[in-house]
């Protein structure tokens, strides 16, 4: 009996192993195609009808840096430039986020509920007519076609992303303040010394999140931009790469783009991804 | 105050002149458009410089520090930079304080510029089918007067006429090639297999290569239906309903069933793909014709090598009569923002980009066929401009038209294509193509 | 049912019992959701009315001081000591006058017409054309409705410089000192410390989220479409609303919307769903005791969220073509030459194919989420299993499934919301493809959102259909998730780690 029960796990085991080794194959084989399409050397544009290319090389990856044969595509400086609007708007977004979130767990005054359901549904409209109000806006202010711009617009609706973050203030027990108010501590200090220094996981994780957006938006970056290609993004770069102009020239150099784009992405996420875990469990579950 | 006076005085003198050839003055000389005819025809060897019967420096008027933004498509940007400071160079007099050619990609020129005109460029280039968007949007300058007669004459008539609303004439007429054509790998298709659609795809199946067409694309596919007789003529009175000419239903209704019928036939060789795909088929060997645009030529070019071949769309036997394809076929332009605070200097770029010897340089650099009736004798014995000016013979033009065409003529090539589709079945036909009717007249 | 009976069922008949409880409040819960909206609005206008009584007796019963301050913002305070405070309040009314001058008194008056003067060519002696633009219907909209959010405000700063200067009035009477700019600025860091975090964020949102949201609103409102950009539109009234409920004479957009409407309903369950139950299965088996290698599999899963979707999706959309890559693997197992149109083809393999990849994109959260909700099971559930003799199939029916279902269900909902307006998937995926011959701008499977783009960015643009359309999916979603979010466990028990 025990010995049955034993190779029934032995056998469900290895069918589990079997399956989760399927799955990973067909989640990063398309990424593994990226990869060696990227390198492809034979020069066709969209698809040369094979599976895996015929030779390989790095030309399409030093194209894409030297940038020959085009007035426009220039990536290095667009990797910078959202790499600059990533760093600005991360900061901001987090310090939004954290303080939104703090005051709504931690404080409690007179507006809050209802300020709380308002941001609740804030993020809800669906709106592509409110990135055209956005760039007149910005406009009244001098910063269409500015980087500031990208990192006001990634970073403005940042507090409205609260939820998971309270939820996991909401988990540090209410114990700790009380102590420190008897103690003589202000809730700003608090905030800086007690609460904060406990929330490691929930503050990568918004770090993370609000790192990774400026390089995935290629909507609003575009309308704020126009014709400024030398403040373009990756994502806007990478879409003018594969547009009716470029596509036929360019194809390749978008797929070492990505690749590129991809890369320091993935291996920033895979550290963090202890943290990320932590912080989207705690206030997931609680939000 | 007397320097000032002088040269309003010369302004007024050269104004009277070139209002004149407008006929706008009432005016008695014919002299301007004649002489500016005569001045482009001494220069045939290329360069874009600039002669003496070109408007002279006085019709800038009391323009300075003359500051322009200019939209060209990436791959011309090099050349407009060099005919830019060519022209900066003729009207040394004139205070430039800069002339910036800025990268746009031809497809986006219109939305881009009615998001913003104040921040879109002075002077910009862009296909047909956006001119009535931008007209809307109230975006373009109307041409000068003094400028309309000279390009009147100067230039093929249909893109002339089809940037006219009115009296005014909204653009200035760039090119005469915004189409597709035939290109092939010579060694398999021979010129004349090239002339039929059969003799093509059976030259193709013979060599075991495709065939490329992108059937799903509207831009494309609405081929099927123009060849059938159901031609598109602007809009109907309210301005947004597609119009379309008296057609004969049965007639287009046969010419859809002959296309399928050969897609069937031909199936595996005739592939409905992304243009891309073309060049890079020419190039790997598996593809040995397709229909392509004028885009996309320098790409087939360099794929075939001494190999290449182009011709004007072939025909396709419906019953016992060879049809013409018959294509959609724009004109590229080039536009004055009607906001530019520089509004005469930015006319006068216009008019010189437009001009016989910038055409011609943008004809022999990057292929682009000329609407300039002169510049196009330059360069005749190209093959591919060859081919497009005879495409452009049997081609309706590429303005006005509804959002919706695209979609629902894509819908048409799609379903016909389709695995299911049976090509001999004139009922169904039928109501597809009534389906797609309905739909591009939003009925 | 009483505790009792309760804490004997097996804790998935506790599920059960809960879940049937839960739909039977469902309509009293959408009830009370109405009611309390009814409540507020009721009390937003009693407040106002109470605004306009304070108002007036607040200027009986102030001094001179305050009472100028009626005209005056500030003056009360500074006449008080407080000065720092009523400069402040001075600056604000001095930048609002100079803003209106400048700039919002001329927006003002031409909101309610939204400009009447159409743009005007003349040709000056040389032929060459000079134009002055006509107004801008959209651009006048905008900026009237930042003119009136800006006086809004400033009214409000009004108000509260009218209480101030009472307030100080008040304890100058009561022979009391107003507090120091350093007394304040620790009150700010202590009691008050929720203003000192939140305002810099409410700026910001106001600023960008709130000020285009109520512009969009107003636009819906408006016959603005695509050949009305950059000129001159009118207010219609609740036309475009009308369009999209009458079948009869503007049958393309109503058929669109309840089609798209409709779809859009099935994909978000479909793709919720999916999601849920297989990322739910996977995490599971990657947390099953004795498996080895568990941070190597969750990492590899992980990848697909680290790659930026526009990489990931576009790239799929290119390998789901006829000639893509697996027509090409198809082609190569089955030794044929299958070319099947995964997106294009009929409008049921495309919903098929774009709710599969979804699967591809949307199960590695569901793996994450799930992974840390499984360690965080008390042990001594399973331990105390263990003792009883429970095999590891009851276990898991008995535990851990009814335990993830609870914990789980508010991120349900919030995932349910999240995909109606999942643009990426669909919008990188299909566009909207396969293109349908009985729908007004969109195709097979467009949903709402995408639809919304292509209204207003795509081909066929029409800005007030689009708002209007906006309006009524952000009604459905934010009723959906205020009563969700009110009703759930999370919100009721917000202290209970306190």
């Amino acid at each position: 009996m025990i010995k049955s029960y034993k190779l029934r796990r032995h056998i469900s085991n290895a069918l589990i192993y079997l399956i989760l080794g399927v799955m990973c194959i067909i989640w990063i084989a398309p990424f593994v195609y990226l990869l060696l399409h990227s390198l492809r050397a034979d020069g066709a544009a969209v698809s040369n009808g094979e599976l895996l290319p015929e030779w390989y090389t790095f030309q399409n990856y030093i194209d894409l840096f030297s940038g020959t044969g085009s007035s426009t595509l220039n990536f290095p400086k667009w990797f910078l430039n959202t790499f600059i609007v990533a760093c600005f708007s991360c900061v901001i977004s987090t310090i939004s986020v954290l303080a939104v979130s703090y005051s709504f767990s931690r404080l409690r005054f007179g507006m809050r509920k209802k300020l709380m359901n308002i941001a609740m549904i804030l993020g809800m409209f669906p709106g592509f007519m409110t990135m055209i109000a956005m760039y007149y806006l910005l406009k009244i202010m001098g910063l269409d076609g500015n980087l500031i711009a990208l990192v006001l617009c990634y970073s403005c609706g940042a507090g409205l992303g609260f939820q998971i973050s309270k939820g996991f203030f909401d988990t540090i027990p209410r114990a700790l303040d009380e102590a420190a108010t008897i103690d003589g501590a202000t809730k700003n200090q608090i905030f800086w010394k007690i609460i904060l220094p406990m929330s490691k996981p929930i503050v990568v994780y918004t770090v993370l999140t609000a790192f990774i957006g400026p390089w995935t938006d290629f909507i609003l970056a575009k309308i704020i931009m126009g014709d400024i290609q030398e403040n373009y993004t990756v994502a806007i770069g990478l879409q003018l790469m594969i547009d009716l102009d470029h596509k036929t020239t360019w194809f390749q150099e978008f797929l070492a783009g990505s690749v590129v784009v991809a890369v320091p992405i993935t291996l920033l996420f895979l550290k963090m991804q202890k943290y990320y875990v932590g912080g989207v469990t705690a206030g997931g579950v609680k939000g | 105050m007397k320097k000032v006076l002088a040269i309003i005085l010369a302004g007024m003198v050269t104004a009277t002149a070139f209002a004149g050839c407008g006929g706008s003055g009432g005016g008695s000389t014919a002299s301007g458009s004649e002489s500016a005819a005569s001045g482009s025809e001494s220069k045939a060897d290329g360069g874009a410089t600039i002669d003496a019967n070109w408007p002279d420096a006085s019709m800038f008027g009391d323009e300075t520090d003359i500051d322009l933004k200019v939209w060209a498509p990436d791959a011309a940007v090099e050349l407009v930079k060099k005919q830019v400071e060519e022209f900066k160079k003729h009207y040394s007099e004139v205070k430039f304080k800069n002339i910036e050619v800025r990268a746009q990609g031809e497809s986006d020129a219109a939305t881009n510029m009615i998001k913003d005109p104040e921040k879109g460029a002075d002077v910009f280039g862009f296909p047909s089918d956006q001119l009535d968007k931008l007209l809307a949007a109230q975006v373009l300058s109307p041409v000068a007067k003094g400028f309309v007669s000279t390009i009147e004459a100067n230039n093929a008539e249909k893109p002339v006429v089809a940037a006219k609303e009115g009296d005014s004439l909204y653009a200035y007429p760039e090119t005469n090639d915004n189409g597709y054509y035939l290109v092939y790998d010579n060694t398999v298709v021979t010129a004349d297999d090239a002339k039929t659609f059969e003799g093509v795809l059976e030259a193709c199946k013979k060599a075991g290569k495709q065939f490329v067409m992108d059937a799903g694309n509207g831009f494309y596919s609405c081929t099927f239906a123009f060849t059938g007789g159901a031609l598109i003529d602007g809009f109907e009175a309210d301005g947004a309903t597609q119009k379309f000419v008296d057609y004969n239903e049965d007639t287009v209704v046969k010419t859809l069933m002959a296309f399928a019928k050969l897609m069937k036939t031909y199936k595996g060789t005739f592939t409905s793909q992304d243009v891309a795909n073309i060049s890079a088929g020419f190039k790997n060997g598996k593809v040995a014709a397709g229909v392509d645009g004028t885009w996309d030529s320098n790409g087939n070019k360099d794929a075939l090598g001494d190999k290449f071949g182009a011709a004007k769309l072939p025909t396709i036997k419906v019953g016992n009569e060879d049809k013409q394809l018959i294509s959609l076929f724009g004109y590229k332009y080039i536009g004055v923002n009607a906001r530019t605070k520089f509004q005469r200097s930015a006319q006068i770029l216009a008019y010189y980009l437009t001009g016989q010897d910038c055409q011609t340089q943008r004809a022999e650099t990057l292929g682009w066929g000329p609407s300039n009736t002169k510049a196009m004798e330059a360069v005749s014995s190209d093959p591919i401009i060859q081919a497009v000016s005879a495409q452009s013979q049997n081609a309706v033009p590429q303005v006005k038209i509804a959002g919706t065409f695209w979609t629902s003529m894509g819908t048409l090539g799609s379903e016909m294509y389709k695995d299911g589709w049976n090509p001999d079945d004139e009922a169904a036909t039928k109501s597809l193509w009534e389906k797609v009717v309905a739909q591009i007249r939003d009925e | 049912m009483t505790y009792v009976e309760y804490k004997q069922l097996s804790p998935l008949q506790r599920f059960a019992h809960r879940f049937k409880n839960a739909m039977k409040n469902l309509p009293r819960a959408i009830g009370r959701f109405f009611k309390l909206i009814g409540r507020a609005i009721v009390r937003f206008f009693v407040g106002i009315g109470k605004g306009f009584k304070n108002y007036g007796t607040t200027f009986v019963k102030g001094d001179w001081a305050t009472k100028l301050s009626y005209v005056i913002f500030g003056f009360g305070d500074i006449h008080k000591g407080k000065i720092y405070k009523g400069v402040l309040y001075l600056l604000v009314e001095i930048l609002y006058f100079a803003f209106m001058i400048v700039f919002g008194f001329d927006k003002l008056y031409w909101l309610p017409t939204l400009g009447i003067h159409e743009r005007q060519v003349v040709y000056d002696d040389m032929g060459f054309p000079h134009e002055t633009p006509g107004q801008n219907s959209m651009l006048l909209l905008l900026y009237g409705t930042l003119t009136v959010v800006v006086t809004i405000v400033v009214f409000a700063v009004y108000i509260s410089n009218i209480k101030d200067a009472y307030r100080h009035q008040v304890m100058r009477e009561n022979g009391e000192k107003p507090t120091t700019l350093k007394q304040d600025a620790r009150d700010y860091l202590d009691g008050k410390y929720h203003i000192t975090l939140l305002s810099f964020p409410i700026l910001m949102i106001g600023v960008f989220n709130i000020l285009p949201l109520i512009f969009m609103i107003l636009i819906a409102f408006t016959n603005y479409d695509g050949g009305k950009h950059n000129v001159l539109f009118d207010w219609v009234g609740l036309d475009n609303f009308g369009n999209l409920f009458n079948v009869v004479n503007s049958a393309a957009k109503a058929k669109t919307f309840f089609g798209v409407a409709g779809w859009t309903l099935v994909w978000a369950i479909a793709a919720t769903f999916s999601n849920y139950i297989l990322g739910m299965i996977v995490a599971l088996m990657i947390n099953k005791k004795g498996i080895k290698l568990k941070s190597v599999f969750r990492t590899l899963f992980v990848i697909t969220i680290a790659v930026p979707q526009f990489v990931s999706l576009l790239l799929m959309s290119q390998m789901l073509t006829q000639e893509g890559a697996f027509n090409i693997l198809l082609g190569l197992i089955s030794g044929t030459n299958p070319k099947i149109d995964f997106l294009g083809g009929s409008a049921l393999s495309a919903r098929l194919t774009v709710i599969i990849i979804n699967c591809w994109v949307g199960i590695p959260y569901t793996i994450l989420s799930m992974s840390g909700i499984l360690m965080n099971i008390p042990e001594d559930l399973y331990e105390s299993a263990r003792i009883d003799g429970a095999s590891p199939f009851k276990t898991f029916t008995k535990i851990t499934l009814p335990y993830m279902i609870f914990v789980t269900t508010p991120q349900l909902i919030t995932q349910f919301v999240g995909n109606i307006n999942n643009f990426n998937v669909i919008f990188l995926l299909t566009g909207g493809r396969p293109s349908n011959p009985e729908y007004f701008g969109a195709g097979d499977t467009d949903i709402l959102v995408t639809w919304l783009y292509n209204l207003s960015m795509g081909d066929k643009k029409d800005y007030g259909l689009a708002s209007a359309i906006g309006i009524l999916v952000f009604i459905i979603c934010a009723t959906l998730s205020l009563i969700v979010y009110n009703n759930s466990k999370s919100m009721k028990d917000e202290e209970a780690f306190s």
